[in-house]
């Protein structure tokens, strides 16, 4: 048993080698780094270390982030903006794979899936700079189609009730070409012989995507859903902060935003912290409960 | 789909990687580095008492200019602006950051050995990584911090007193650098009434200016204005007079941008023709210091402000613009009136001439409604200070480069066009090459006044240092190096400094009367308070808010952390008393 043991680990030794960098990654850079969360109860002071003798405050800097005006009101923007975003984020690149699926051209189909994988390499410190000029109420290509139409001018960034919705679309757009091509590495593992044997049962298109197509990247599906429930307070500190401005605050401003604001620009590092701890604490929880209910409901399990 | 690598949490990986380095360097430190810490500290200085007498120097005497014998070594940390990587560097063959006249000068001069721990460039990342070296406990022996992290290193028990160094040390040259604005400059370094630091001279800056269109001032025959009424005329008519002549209503009056306060195309200028001095504390004149934007001239201010937007005379857009946005507006030739600094010629204003040469910008003075001249509003930016670190041998060496910095640049012994800007290596700023770099902040205004008095004379040839620098600009403008454009708007006859001189010669300047760290309740609601403030007043601007809001602003202001912040200013105002 013992030398079968022996034998097994030798053959795979490579292998363990291959994950042990990755291993190292992880440990140094995301479970050290934890010991940083004693800076969310303290009056942190950079210039006395972070092992130093800080002042111990416990969950002061957790009242004080909740008694600031307009906090509620930043942590509806955020949880409404990122939970559309992750729907959006789901339901948009599945949507598509199953219909790019369904091309017969492979050209075409090919050229289709790199041109909406592209914009996933931009950053967003470009495109917040295009959207703005594209978006613009008076000579921006959006409105001006919209009048030729003639409707009223948008001012898309600029309009506490369109603001949200701008973030959410433009961000889907940007990023729903990263998805789609999972979703197709999924649909190409399909046994085809499911589909001729559904053809010969007489099933139609639709029927095939209903009971084959779909059922076979229910994992993936799944696998996806759950990760994403942990971005449930990630609304988007890149795009947004490239695109807000004070005129939509009121709808646009989300914890990272502001925790920016507070925690860099004024160097309050232990508010900074706690803010960050909260959204990985209820992340955690998120995660979990997702995770369970997968396997209860779906018995999917990663581990 | 939502991407799960944590490129989305820019702030948290950066708190994150900060406190990777912190961590990694405190349990390495441990044990070990308490040890090998000790002896760098001079023995005297091992407790946390007994630091109120100076220490002695090297050379013995308090000679400002004084060589130390055996060479002192100091550690520095430094950033590199683009200026410097662009410029500076290739234009001086032979010399780097590291090795250079200035650090030669120190050598020779002081028997001062400037080494560098770090260089980063310029901004957010020199403030990152002078925290990360903080956490890390090994500070090098001179640092340049923020206002808090002074404060913070002060309270911590880990920068030197520089009070009786400064009074020793410093000659009588950088003494009248640092008193031209005011006993504030100096004293805004002060943690309970000790000078903890020094920091920049020219801190309040010289000056805001009102820039405008004389071309588009010519064509549609109006004349330059003498009144704040004369400015909203004048934007009236660049709006629907079609001044650039292309028959399309797509011209604006004033340039603003969503930040709405600024050194370019910023609003402070036009709130002054009200008296109004917004984002900055000013006295109410009976002694108590209050934030100017909660003051009813701003109110004005903003309706004469709404009511432009409503007739079209600003970029109806201009919320989401930041200042790159809207100087892409003045650069293709939108814009006629810019309210800025002296330097506003250099950028934006360049990039109109240079898309349209007949683009012809002219300085004014400020103006204000009702005759009574209208004040240069002056915030105070101390956005930097030098500090020693504790226990460190020679705290006056640093008072010593300020003053070697001040001589060899404009001192009788200096050499300006070897030290500043030389002419030899086409005029760049080799000043930078010095780590430390106090400089007067009417240093510019008086080279003008020399210009001028050569103009008057008609005889160039007596020129030197600065004023002769520039002089060799303005005349390579006038021989076809169009990229000279800014000088001549600057320092030439028709100049911004005419007026400059005005400013300093009347005392035109509305200094912001609060310059010191910031206060306890300021740190924590500093930018919330500076978020209500400009949604507010954007919002009135834009017409999304009724005037009235402001009344409003003002009572949330209070209510959010106003109140307290306004008593600790008036108790740090009452210690400068």
């Amino acid at each position: 048993m013992i030398e079968l043991n022996i034998k097994k680990l030798k053959r795979e030794l490579p292998l363990n080698l291959m994950i042990l960098p990755g291993f190292i990654f992880i440990i140094l850079f995301s479970y050290v780094p934890m010991a940083g969360i004693i800076i969310a109860f303290q009056r942190f002071i950079p210039a006395k270390r972070l092992f130093g003798d800080q002042q111990w405050v416990g969950l002061k800097n957790f009242k004080y982030v909740m008694s600031l005006p307009n906090f509620d009101n930043i942590l509806w923007n955020t949880f409404y903006i990122a939970s559309l975003k992750v729907i959006l984020g789901l339901v948009v690149p599945i949507v598509i794979a199953l219909l790019l699926n369904e091309m017969k051209h492979v050209l075409l189909k090919r050229s289709i899936q790199t041109a909406i994988y592209l914009p996933h390499f931009l950053s967003w410190v470009v495109l917040g700079g295009i959207f703005i000029d594209i978006l613009s109420p008076t000579n921006g290509l959006v409105n001006t189609l919209l009048n030729k139409l003639g409707l009223n001018s948008i001012f898309f960034l600029g309009d506490n009730k369109w603001f949200p919705y701008t973030m959410i679309l433009t961000d889907t757009w940007k990023d729903f070409g990263y998805g789609t091509i999972i979703y197709l590495a999924a649909l190409t593992g399909i046994n085809p012989n499911l589909y001729e044997a559904a053809q010969m049962d007489g099933a139609n298109r639709w029927k095939q995507t209903i009971h084959i197509s779909l059922p076979g990247i229910q994992m993936v599906i799944v696998l996806l859903m759950v990760l994403s429930l942990g971005n449930l307070l990630n609304a988007g500190f890149d795009q947004i902060f490239n695109m807000y401005s004070p005129m939509v605050y009121e709808s646009g401003d989300i914890l990272d935003t502001f925790v920016y604001r507070i925690g860099l620009l004024d160097a309050q590092f232990g508010v900074a912290t706690a803010v960050g701890l909260f959204k990985s604490v209820i992340a955690l929880i998120l995660v979990s409960t997702s995770y369970y209910f997968a396997y209860k409901f779906a018995d999917y399990r990663i581990f | 789909m939502k991407n799960n690598q944590p490129s989305s949490k820019a702030i948290l990986l950066l708190i994150s990687l900060m406190l990777t380095t912190g961590f990694i360097s405190a349990c390495s430190s441990n044990s070990p580095e308490k040890q090998t810490n000790a002896p760098t500290q001079s023995p005297a200085n091992n407790s946390s008492t007994g630091n109120d007498e100076p220490k002695e120097a090297v050379s013995g005497d308090a000679d400002p200019f004084g060589k130390y014998e055996t060479p002192l070594a100091i550690r520095f940390t430094r950033d590199v602006d683009n200026d410097t990587q662009d410029n500076i560097i290739p234009k001086t063959p032979g010399e780097t950051i590291e090795d250079n006249r200035w650090l030669k000068a120190f050598t020779e001069k002081l028997g001062i050995n400037v080494t560098y721990d770090w260089t980063v460039s310029t901004g957010d990342a020199y403030t990152q990584k002078m925290n990360v070296t903080l956490t890390s406990g090994d500070l090098p022996d001179m640092l340049r911090v923020t206002p808090a992290q002074m404060k913070q290193l002060a309270e911590a028990d880990l920068i030197e007193d520089l009070t009786p160094y400064w009074e020793q040390y410093a000659s009588d040259d950088l003494k009248e650098l640092y008193a031209e604005q005011g006993p504030a400059v100096l004293n805004s370094a002060e943690v309970n009434g000790k000078i903890m630091g020094i920091g920049k001279a020219d801190v309040y800056g010289d000056g805001v200016y009102l820039w405008i269109r004389k071309d588009w001032l010519d064509k549609l025959n109006l004349p330059e204005p003498t009144s704040l009424q004369d400015v909203l005329k004048i934007s009236e008519a660049f709006t629907t007079q079609d001044p650039d002549g292309n028959k399309v209503n797509d011209t604006y009056g004033l340039a603003l941008t969503k930040d709405l306060y600024g050194g370019a195309m910023g609003l402070e200028g036009f709130f002054a023709g009200y008296h109004a001095y917004p984002n900055m504390w000013i006295d109410d004149g009976s002694g108590n210091l209050v934030w100017g934007s909660t003051l009813p001239e701003v109110k004005e201010s903003l309706k004469a402000l709404s009511e432009m937007y409503k007739a079209g005379q600003l970029d109806k857009e201009f919320g989401v613009k930041d200042g790159g946005k809207v100087a892409e507006s003045v650069a293709a030739g939108k814009i006629g009136i810019d309210f800025g600094a002296q330097w506003n010629p250099m950028y934006p204003l360049i990039s109109n001439y240079q898309n349209d040469p007949n683009a012809n910008w002219v300085g004014y003075s400020l103006v204000s409604v009702d005759g009574k001249p209208a004040l240069s509003p002056q915030r105070f930016q101390a956005d930097s200070y030098w500090v020693v670190r504790k226990g460190f041998s020679n705290p006056e060496a640093l008072i010593k480069m300020f003053n070697l910095h001040v001589e060899l640049n404009w001192g009788k012994t200096g050499d300006f066009d070897y030290y500043y800007m030389p002419a030899a290596n086409d005029s760049v700023g080799v000043w930078k090459y010095s780590p430390v770099q106090p400089a007067s902040a009417f240093k510019n205004i008086r080279a003008f006044q020399e210009i001028e008095e050569a103009r008057k004379n008609n005889s160039f040839d007596s020129l030197t240092g600065e004023a002769l620098a520039i002089y060799r600009n303005i005349k390579a403008f006038e021989e076809g190096d169009a990229s000279q454009w800014g000088w001549p708007k600057i320092y030439g006859a028709e100049g911004v400094y005419r007026h400059g001189v005005n400013y300093m010669d009347n005392e035109r300047f509305m200094y912001e009367k609060f310059a010191g760290p910031p206060t306890e309740t300021m740190a924590e609601r500093k930018s919330t308070l500076e978020a209500l403030e400009k949604e507010t007043f954007v919002k009135i601007i834009m017409g999304a808010a009724p005037l009235d809001d402001f009344d409003k602003f003002v009572d949330n202001w209070y209510k959010v952390g106003g109140t307290d912040i306004t008593k600790e200013v008036n108790e740090w105002y009452a210690t400068t008393k």
